[in-house]
This record gives C-alpha cells, sequence and structure tokens, in this order.
C-alpha cells in the first residue's frame, strides 16, 4: 500500500526510488526518512525525459487553461504526512481501465507512475461541456488522472461514492460535484425560469445530470477548496 | 411515505414517494429519480400571517419544495445530520440549523424571550409540530442533554441547536462591570432550561 489513513485528513504515503509520490504543493505536513521535493506541474510529471510528460502541449494546455494547481514531488526514501486546509481526504483506487475526472485543485496526491492531463470539457461533451464549465464556475478545463494506483481527493466534510448505470440517470449539484471515474457523460441543464429571474429560486437552478456507467463523488457541502 | 434516512454522518438520504418534503434551500447535493425543487411559497405553509411574521421577525426561513419520486441527498456545510423524531410534540430550533422536515409537520415563529437581543440570534425562533422525522445540522456531533423538574440545564445560546419537549426557557446573565471593561470571562450570557424534555446543542460556538 502507498497510501494510508492516519485519520479522515491526513494521508500517510511511502515514498522509495521508482516509488515516487506528486503531490499538492504546499502539503506536506512531516515526513521522516531522506525526502527530498521538487516542482512538478499537472500534465508534466517531474525531471527530464520521464515517460508520460506532456512536453510543450501540456505546457501550452495548462498555461491556457489555468487548470494549473501547482504540485510537487516527493523523492528519496521514507515516508511523508499530507493534508491540506482540514479537508476530508478520500482515497480512490485506480485499476488503469478508466480515468478519474477531477478539479485540479482537489488532487491531494498520487504515485509519479501515474499519467495526469488536462482535458478540454469541450471534448468530453462537446459545446455543452464548455457551457457546463461556464455555467458551473468550475472552468472549461478539468483534469484527467489515468493509470494503476491509489489517488489522494480533497472534500469538505468527506465524499459519497454514488454509481451511476443501468440507464438511470444522477443529478449533482455542480459545488458538492468532486469526480468521477468511468465511461459517464456529465452534461450542466439550467433549471432557470422567472423564479429564479425573480429571485424567487430553489437554489437549485445548474445541475449536473450524469448518465453511463460509472462512479460519481460528491461532498457533503457546497464549499469549493 | 417519505422517509429520512443518514448516509454516514453529513449525508442525509430522502427517499421520496410521492409527496411533498420541505428542506434547506440550496441543501441538495445529487438526486436520481424524477424529482422538482421549487422555492416553497409564501409563508412556507404558514399563511399570509405568518410570512408577515417572518418579514416583521426576521426569523427567515429559507425552504425549498421537493416533490416527486426518487432518492435525494443532501447535506450543508459539511455540518452534522442528526435526526429527530416527533410524535405530536414541539421541537424548537434555529432556523439556521433546520435540513429538512417530513412532510406532516407544520412551522410557525414564536416569542422565546429576551435572550436573541444579546446573543444575535434574534427575539424569536421555529417551532415545528406535528408526527414526522426532522433533520437538523450540528457544527460537529450533536448532543442531546435531558432536562427534568431536578436538573434544570444551562446552555451557551451560541452552541444550542434545538429543543423538544415541555420547556420553559430564560435568560441568564453574568454581566457586572467587568464585562464593560472588557475582563468579563466569555460568558456572560447563557440559556437556561427548565421542565421536562431534551435540549440539543452542538460542539462548537456560532
Amino acid at each position: 500500500m502507498t497510501f494510508e489513513l492516519v485519520n479522515h485528513k491526513v494521508l500517510r504515503a511511502a515514498v522509495a526510488p521508482g516509488a515516487e509520490i506528486v503531490a499538492r504543493r504546499g502539503a506536506m505536513l512531516a515526513y521522516h526518512g531522506d525526502v527530498r521535493f521538487t516542482p512538478a506541474t499537472i500534465g508534466g510529471g517531474f525531471g527530464a525525459g520521464r515517460p508520460g510528460m506532456g512536453g510543450l502541449t501540456g505546457m501550452a494546455g495548462r498555461a491556457m487553461a489555468g487548470e494549473s494547481s501547482p504540485l510537487m514531488a516527493a523523492t528519496g526514501s521514507g515516508e511523508v504526512f499530507y493534508g491540506h486546509l482540514g479537508a476530508q481526504v478520500t482515497i480512490v483506487e485506480m485499476d488503469g481501465s478508466g480515468e478519474l475526472s477531477v478539479e485540479a485543485d482537489r488532487l491531494l496526491a498520487f504515485p509519479a507512475t501515474m499519467q495526469t492531463a488536462v482535458v478540454f470539457l469541450g471534448t468530453q461533451g462537446g459545446v455543452r461541456g464548455a457551457i457546463r464549465g461556464a455555467v458551473t464556475g468550475q472552468g472549461l478545463f478539468t483534469t484527467a488522472v489515468s493509470g494503476v494506483g491509489q489517488v489522494a481527493v480533497l472534500s469538505h466534510g468527506g465524499t459519497l461514492a454514488l454509481t451511476v448505470g443501468g440507464g438511470r440517470v444522477l443529478t449533482v449539484d455542480p459545488q458538492a460535484y468532486v469526480g468521477h471515474v468511468g465511461a459517464l457523460t456529465v452534461t450542466a441543464t439550467v433549471n432557470a425560469g422567472w423564479r429564479e429571474a425573480v429571485g424567487r429560486g430553489s437554489g437549485e437552478a445548474v445541475q449536473l445530470k450524469i448518465s453511463g456507467d460509472g462512479t460519481v463523488y460528491v461532498q457533503a457541502s457546497e464549499q469549493k477548496l | 411515505m417519505a422517509s429520512f434516512r443518514p448516509n454516514g454522518k453529513r449525508i442525509l438520504e430522502v427517499h421520496l414517494e410521492g409527496e411533498t418534503v420541505r428542506a434547506r434551500s440550496g441543501a441538495m447535493i445529487a438526486y436520481s429519480g424524477a424529482v422538482t425543487f421549487r422555492k416553497s411559497g409564501v409563508g412556507a405553509g404558514e399563511g399570509l400571517r405568518g410570512a408577515l411574521k417572518r418579514k416583521l421577525t426576521g426569523e427567515s426561513l429559507d425552504l425549498m419544495d421537493m416533490a416527486g419520486q426518487g432518492l435525494v441527498y443532501l447535506a450543508s456545510d459539511a455540518r452534522d445530520v442528526e435526526l429527530i423524531d416527533l410524535a405530536a410534540e414541539t421541537l424548537q430550533v434555529e432556523s439556521s440549523a433546520l435540513l429538512a422536515l417530513g412532510p406532516d409537520l407544520s412551522t410557525a415563529v414564536t416569542f422565546t424571550g429576551l435572550r436573541g437581543a444579546s446573543s444575535g440570534q434574534g427575539l424569536f425562533t421555529t417551532t415545528i409540530t406535528g408526527h414526522g422525522q426532522v433533520a437538523v445540522l450540528s457544527d460537529g456531533p450533536a448532543i442531546a442533554l435531558e432536562v427534568s423538574a431536578a436538573y434544570p440545564l444551562v446552555v451557551d445560546p451560541d452552541a444550542y441547536i434545538c429543543s423538544r419537549g415541555q420547556l420553559q426557557q430564560s435568560f441568564v446573565t453574568d454581566v457586572s462591570w467587568k464585562t464593560f471593561v472588557g475582563d468579563g470571562n466569555g460568558e456572560a450570557y447563557s440559556l437556561r432550561f427548565t421542565g421536562s424534555g431534551v435540549v440539543y446543542i452542538q460542539p462548537a460556538e456560532r
């Protein structure tokens, strides 16, 4: 096991040569052993000539996307404790069959052997995907993590894993949406009528409709990180 | 029959079978099935007089009606959810702590005495009466404290969430010249409950 939860909010990660950990920059709480931290970015990995690097296109993508939570890589050998602002940590197990879509600022840590990329929402749901990002305030880009391993994700109040499948459609509040794994289509629906216009809405005007097969993670709060 | 079920400490599952359940506006985090959300109408079942009362008293209660068939997940600010079953009883609750209430319950505004004026919670509180389940929010796990004739209870107004049963509230002050020169003990105002019932408090002060 690379990752282990010390409690709901603190993650313990084992670092060894060949098993480096990439984490949100500044999220290290403590470590022991011979560990060094070097800057890294999404879609880039760290160090030169590593496989899975985004290269120049990755860099350009990030710059355009604004989806650029700074990361750091822990190398060496030892044990690192990670945590961020008292947010709860969820470990998502990935078997390599699908990819995890998550907001960059919700990524706490993942093994350096996994790949990250900035994904334009327009390629997922066409123009509607792009509109979804614009309307929900999530931005037009999201981060995709793929490969085999464990990903530590941050949430306010813990996550609830909801399974979508069998033609069932799940609707999620954009502010409570954390991420998803699997072959899912996410579209935003704006349910605003005259009630919203006159300030008498139910507070649930914009919703994300999720269909397909996979798992959706939602948090017990409407707060962003 | 609509039922409430906790999913973990902080998420409430509301199973809807055709009825209308009222919940805190914007507290839906996810749902499946055919459910519609709309703001509870004027007075939210309290009538025009109730609406006027809320306007005047400032004890605002922002609720939405959830109707249809399906499963709705509710949560708010990662606060813990506490389920309370009411059987023809009255529950007094701070409107900021109310998450959802069953279809057969009604709400009203009542005067609580002078406690609110200095604790910043207002002079009025929301009362819920009838049969059914009420979900309240607590910043941290809620603590239920029993009050009986022999054991009156004093709580901090900032930690108070709700109370049920035959209870009388009074306001206790421990204000002396020290409070005004900035040498107070930080517990100048308290709420005193007498009678018999249960008082719920949260392990955090607003």
